[in-house]
């Protein structure tokens, strides 16, 4: 069995037909170079419009629970037991309907070509839900009474019952690639830190700390993986976890978070300064300013973006403890600013300046190259031609879509 | 990505040496484009730079004076209106080819101070007195004129929602005294009536060439408002008595509204349509179902009735494609 659900070919093709429309927009290639490429690259794939994806969604949803309340009625309803009968009962009922969603799920992929269509993704979801119940349920089985989240955190074993949790959710990640798994466990890896931190005196005052090298420590594994060939399978996941730990990272090391989180482990009413404050400052000021200025010089559009956010949220972090001006003086004050900014940025960087531009992106005026030569050398290359798996029609299902998703 | 890509296209000889050296360069050294991100900030400063100022206004209401404000805001409206007409098209029933993309919005800010004046100038100096339906129908009207003159859609969505608060408005007196539900199932009534006349409109316009790219919004909005109201008034009725249409009869309307919606998107390729169809065709089909089966044993049926059915929706969801025969992405 592979380990990867969805076909790699499929999804790299679907890649190779964006990219030449995309080149195509930009008149790097010929509208007829394009279409031979559609063609030579078939995929059963293609990118459904998001209503119909919201609605598959919601619909699959409602017929698996229609389907394992059925599974729920025969297990409660046959027998009877002792002890744990019910998480017992529901162990089961859960694991029969977990590993029935898992196997259609598998079916429909094989069978229909579903790539994140609204249908797959309800089913995964519900499939690592009943997975989760059961591990629930088996931990309230053999722990039978001291299964208390809060003792276990105090003890300092939380941790230990997380770890199964996160596996689970890893072999999900691994095979499916699906952003929102991706999602749920770097969110379970950070709960992890969290619990192993929190019991000691030493590990609450590391906390901020602790929840920063983390989140550096899963952006530069993002960056390690981005370098694999098979990168494009777990790019949207990937690039989820890469903004997830950018903003953790800011988020424990920003000053109003420190320093409201503070307050709730010592139980105080009302937050008092924190030690290491000037550090905070830094942080709060430093990161966005960071992210922004690596964002604009490694073209990274999601460090920029998380920069901006980041920008707003240290403002707003200082306007929270410091009140320098009148709510409506700041607005007009700042939407002055913002006018000015962008309207001169707007102006300066066209045409485009220090590798940025204010121009759309893949705007055709951008290609400064002398693209009537190139595709004068190209028709004259005789070897233009179609090669043959290229004229199966077989592949009539590809090419649409293309419109959304991207801006 | 960009090599890997290359290297395969290379290797159908599905592009030149020079163009995949182009390409690549082309890739490399492209600037960074801050095209939305300046845009976004653009709009979120006269976001803020209008709410400060609404706010100081407010604040320093004494010091300045409504003359000021109704002078000003009508100022704002008039040049709206004024620079969308010096910027106009001939007038024609297609759509405009080379529309203004500064002018479009000029035209939507003048409407929407020009609703704000009339709003300020009833709240302020009570200048339409009591005839509150006057206070609706005016900016309707110069609404519906606008959108056809300078063939705007979003302004015609809003003369459309004008003309549903001017209905609602009109009728809300008139059913207090009439009936004792306080509830307004006539508007229920009024509702499916405008709800079905805009889709007659809609079809009506793009059967008749005029105006055919307004056919969608009425469509859309009429749709919408029937389906609506008929859902309302079949789950109002089934639980109080006095509802005023039984609510089979709603259940069967709604059928035959979803019907026609799918008729409308299979011959038009829409998603939209399609999709509203089949939710509200779905939701009254159900009652149908446990309406008339209501003696036996609602557990079993139950059971029985949504997983088959939910899984019909969905087969048919997935297939929409081939249903539709979209073979290229277009469609809304």
């Amino acid at each position: 069995m592979r380990t990867k659900a969805y076909s790699e070919e499929g999804i790299f093709n679907l890649e190779v037909q964006h990219t030449a429309q995309r080149w195509g927009k930009t008149k790097l290639l010929t509208a007829e170079q394009v279409a031979a490429i559609v063609q030579a690259f078939p995929s059963e794939f293609y990118r459904r419009h998001l209503f119909i994806k919201i609605a598959l969604f919601i619909f699959t949803w409602f017929a698996v629970s229609a389907a394992s309340s059925l599974v729920f009625l025969a297990v409660f309803e046959s027998g009877s037991g002792s002890g744990h009968d019910f998480e017992e009962r529901l162990l089961l009922g859960c694991l029969l309907c977990g590993t029935l969603a898992i196997v259609l799920l598998e079916q429909l992929i094989i069978k229909n070509h579903l790539y994140r269509s609204g249908v797959d993704n309800a089913l995964l979801y519900m499939a690592m839900g009943y997975f989760l119940v059961v591990l629930g349920c088996w931990y309230s089985i053999t722990l039978s009474d001291s299964f208390d989240p809060e003792m276990l955190l105090e003890r300092g074993l939380l941790w230990w019952m997380l770890l199964p949790v996160l596996a689970v959710l890893l072999v999900g990640v691994v095979r499916y690639a699906d952003p929102f798994l991706g999602a749920l466990s770097f969110l379970l890896y950070l709960g992890i830190v969290v619990a192993l931190l929190l019991p000691s005196g030493l590990g609450q005052a590391l906390l901020p700390f602790g929840l920063m090298l983390a989140s550096a420590l899963a952006y530069l594994l993002v960056r390690l993986l981005a370098r694999r060939p098979d990168y494009l399978y777990y790019r949207t996941c990937l690039r989820t976890v890469k903004v997830l730990a950018l903003a953790f990272f800011y988020l424990a090391g920003n000053y109003m978070v420190v320093r409201e989180v503070n307050a709730l482990l010592h139980g105080l009413n009302v937050s008092v300064q924190i030690s290491y404050a000037p550090l905070f400052y830094l942080f709060t000021v430093g990161i966005p300013l960071a992210y922004i200025t690596l964002g604009l010089r490694r073209h990274d559009r999601i460090l920029l973006h998380m920069g901006l956010l980041t920008l707003g949220f240290s403002i707003f972090t200082y306007r929270f403890y410091r009140s320098v001006l009148p709510p409506e003086v700041a607005l007009t004050l700042a939407g002055i600013i913002l006018i000015l900014l962008s309207g001169v940025l707007l102006r300066y960087l066209r045409p485009a300046k220090h590798g940025l531009t204010a121009e759309p992106a893949d705007n055709p005026e951008f290609s400064v190259l002398d693209l009537e030569s190139v595709v004068m050398a190209h028709v004259s290359e005789a070897g233009m031609k179609v090669p043959e798996r290229g004229f199966e029609f077989g592949g009539g299902t590809s090419g649409g879509g293309g419109a959304e998703g991207r801006y | 990505m960009t090599d890997k890509i290359l290297a395969s296209l290379r290797a159908l000889h599905l592009i030149s040496a020079e163009q995949d050296a182009a390409i690549a360069t082309y890739e490399r050294e492209k600037p960074f484009s801050l095209y939305y991100e300046l845009r976004t900030f653009l709009s979120l400063g006269v976001t803020l730079l209008s709410t400060g100022l609404g706010l100081l206004i407010y604040q320093n209401i004494d010091s300045i004076g409504h003359g000021a404000i109704v002078t000003v805001i009508a100022l704002l409206s008039a040049a709206g209106f004024g620079y969308a007409y010096t910027r106009r098209q001939p007038f024609s029933w297609l759509e405009n080819p080379k529309a203004s993309t500064s002018a479009d919005y000029a035209l939507l800010l003048a409407c929407l101070t020009f609703l704000t004046l009339v709003g300020y100038l009833q709240y302020q100096y009570n200048f339409f007195g009591t005839r509150y339906g006057l206070l609706v129908v005016v900016p309707t009207v110069v609404f519906f004129l606008c959108a056809y003159r300078f063939d705007h859609r979003g302004v015609l969505s809003m003369a459309i929602t004008g003309l549903a608060a001017w209905v609602g408005v009109s009728i809300a007196p008139l059913s207090a005294f009439t009936s004792n539900d306080y509830a307004l199932p006539h508007l229920d009534w009024v509702a499916i009536v405008l709800g079905v006349a805009l889709a007659a409109v809609g079809l009506a316009s793009e059967y008749y060439d005029r105006k055919k790219h307004f056919g969608y919004t009425y469509l859309l909005l009429g749709s919408n408002l029937a389906l609506i109201a008929a859902t309302s008034a079949m789950f109002r009725s089934s639980y109080s008595e006095a509802g005023f249409m039984p609510p089979v009869l709603a259940a069967l309307l709604i059928v035959v509204l979803s019907a026609g919606l799918y008729w409308y998107a299979l011959r038009t390729h829409s998603y939209v349509f399609l999709l509203l169809g089949a939710l509200y065709g779905y939701m009254a089909v159900t009652y149908l179902f446990f309406q008339l089966s209501d003696d036996r044993d609602w557990d079993v049926l139950g059971f029985i009735y949504f997983p088959l059915s939910t899984v019909g929706v969905v087969i048919l969801l997935l297939n929409v494609k081939k249903i539709l025969g979209i073979h290229e992405n277009k469609g809304v």
